[in-house]
């Protein structure tokens, strides 16, 4: 069988010399070697540069955002998380699914190279996937690992690995192992309201308000955002605890029933706050309340937050 | 352990979004009918249960509020036929997330009140009070500069 990283150049030089997209979407290698960038690919020239490693992280669906305002039709390649990402872009109406064609790509998981940098794996020049291991390559020759101990923590939790949606399927379906993924949420479940007030403010007074978090996201798609709106000015410009608060309560509580669960947001952020379990409270909570539901999996479904039964239960007393 | 000052004086300040059609209502109900309720609370009209956002309830904390409260149509009654089973859903799920991030629960709550229960706007109005004396001033969320 062809390697993936043969049959993606492939397939994108097939489509765009057949006029069939105007664009393709795919990775291609940063400056180095833990690095995999979003590519966009107008023309033969760019094919080349394609590639799939265990570092194409980025989920590009969200791009189709701004590509498809002056494109009639975009490729794009999707991992497991990247297919859901998609779909739920299609149940908030932000694309048209038409105007877009679906490379989708099994994913065993990606590797996250702070996890290879903790272990004194740091000059490197390739990693290579083999299997459940790792092939790292550096000067001193080659030396296989473990894959499933460096892998994003959102990987070892995925329960979609393989694209829920596509127009072609590239390589073989994988199987997913997934770790329980509210774990983190139950542990702060367990200790005292002042004792997670605490824990909250010691983690949001570290956020920098890049809104890396919020621009990256796939649930986040509105043109217009409160946080940018000057007029009413919700979220104030000051390093003050109730303005961290209230951006991280109300980004959380946005894609609340929409958040696929892809850890885009906790990837991305610069000073590694725990995103994730802000997100997984609400999907935890939903699904205990109003029954399990899983974003992105089938956009033609309503998001929990956006429909009613009459008889549903409050978590507040009703008298 | 000694008693403060302030707590000694505390008086707690209750944001109540009232919905216009019934909970408005009942409070209204409460006054002509003469009955009491503690001066702590501070009703703000809203047209609906389900308008109130989230951000509206942030915003009570950080500018003062020690506790807030929305009430609205009982469920079955909205003016807008549905307007509270959404209000229901969503705001069980504030409730819970303010939890969350460490807010007293008891911070937060939701009534639902008609305009026929005056006397049961009143009584929520000095439980909700009490509770919130009990517990103290919220300085988890309060914008202090
Ligand atoms: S909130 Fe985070 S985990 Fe959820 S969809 Fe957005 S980026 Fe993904
Ligand atoms: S990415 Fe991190 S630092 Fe940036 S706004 Fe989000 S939480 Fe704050």
């Amino acid at each position: 069988m062809k390697q993936l990283n043969e049959v993606i150049k492939e397939v994108a030089a097939q489509s765009l010399s057949r006029g069939e997209v105007d664009l393709v979407i795919g990775w291609k290698k940063g400056d180095l070697w833990w690095q995999s960038y979003p590519a966009f690919v107008e023309g033969d020239e760019g094919v080349a540069d394609l590639i799939w490693d265990p570092f194409c992280v980025p989920n590009l669906s969200r791009y189709l955002l701004e590509e498809l305002d002056d494109k009639s039709k975009v490729a794009i390649f999707v991992k497991g998380c990247d297919a859901l990402g998609f779909n739920q872009l299609l149940q908030d109406k932000r694309v048209e699914r038409e105007k877009v064609y679906l490379y989708g790509i099994p994913c065993d998981g990606l590797v996250d190279p702070r996890k290879l940098e903790a272990a004194g794996h740091k000059w490197l020049s390739e990693v290579r996937r083999d299997g459940d291991e790792l092939v790292l390559v550096s000067k001193e020759g080659e030396q296989r690992v473990k894959a499933r101990d460096f892998m994003y923590d959102k990987c070892l939790t995925c329960r979609y690995p393989n694209p829920v949606t596509y127009d072609q399927m590239l390589g073989e379906a994988v199987e997913a192992q997934p770790q329980e993924r509210f774990a983190g949420v139950e542990e702060l479940e367990k200790i005292s309201d002042d004792e997670r007030f605490e824990y909250w403010a010691r983690q949001f007074s570290r956020c920098i308000r890049c809104f890396a978090c919020r621009n990256v996201c796939p649930a986040c798609s509105c043109r217009e955002c409160i946080f940018d709106i000057p007029e009413p000015r919700w979220l104030g410009k000051a390093k003050e605890l109730s303005e961290d608060q209230f951006y991280h309560i109300i980004r959380a509580y946005h894609v609340a029933g929409r958040c696929v669960d892809c850890g885009e947001c906790t990837r991305v952020c610069p000073v590694d706050l725990p995103l994730q379990e802000l997100n997984r409270k609400f999907i935890k909570d939903i699904n205990e309340l109003y029954g399990e539901y899983d974003a992105g999996v089938d956009p033609e479904t309503e998001a929990p937050l956006v429909t009613y039964n009459t008889n549903d239960p409050a978590a507040f007393t009703e008298s | 352990m000694s008693v403060s000052a302030e707590e000694q004086a505390f008086e707690p300040l209750i944001i109540v979004f009232g919905c216009n059609w019934c909970s408005y209502a009942g409070g209204d109900l409460a006054g002509t009918s003469r009955m009491s309720y503690p001066p702590n609370v501070r009703v703000i009209r809203v047209p609906c249960s389900s308008r109130v956002s989230p951000n509206f309830v942030l915003r009570a904390f950080q500018r003062g509020a020690d506790g807030v409260l929305v009430a609205g149509c009982h469920p079955g009654d909205c003016h807008y036929v549905t307007g509270n089973y959404y209000a229901r859903r969503r705001l069980s799920a504030l409730r819970r997330f303010l939890e969350f991030i460490g807010i007293e629960p008891e911070r937060f709550e939701v009534h639902w009140i008609s305009g026929s229960e005056g006397a049961k706007f009143a009584k929520v109005m000095g439980e909700v009070t009490e509770k919130i004396r009990a517990l103290g001033p919220n300085r988890k969320m309060r914008d202090v500069r």
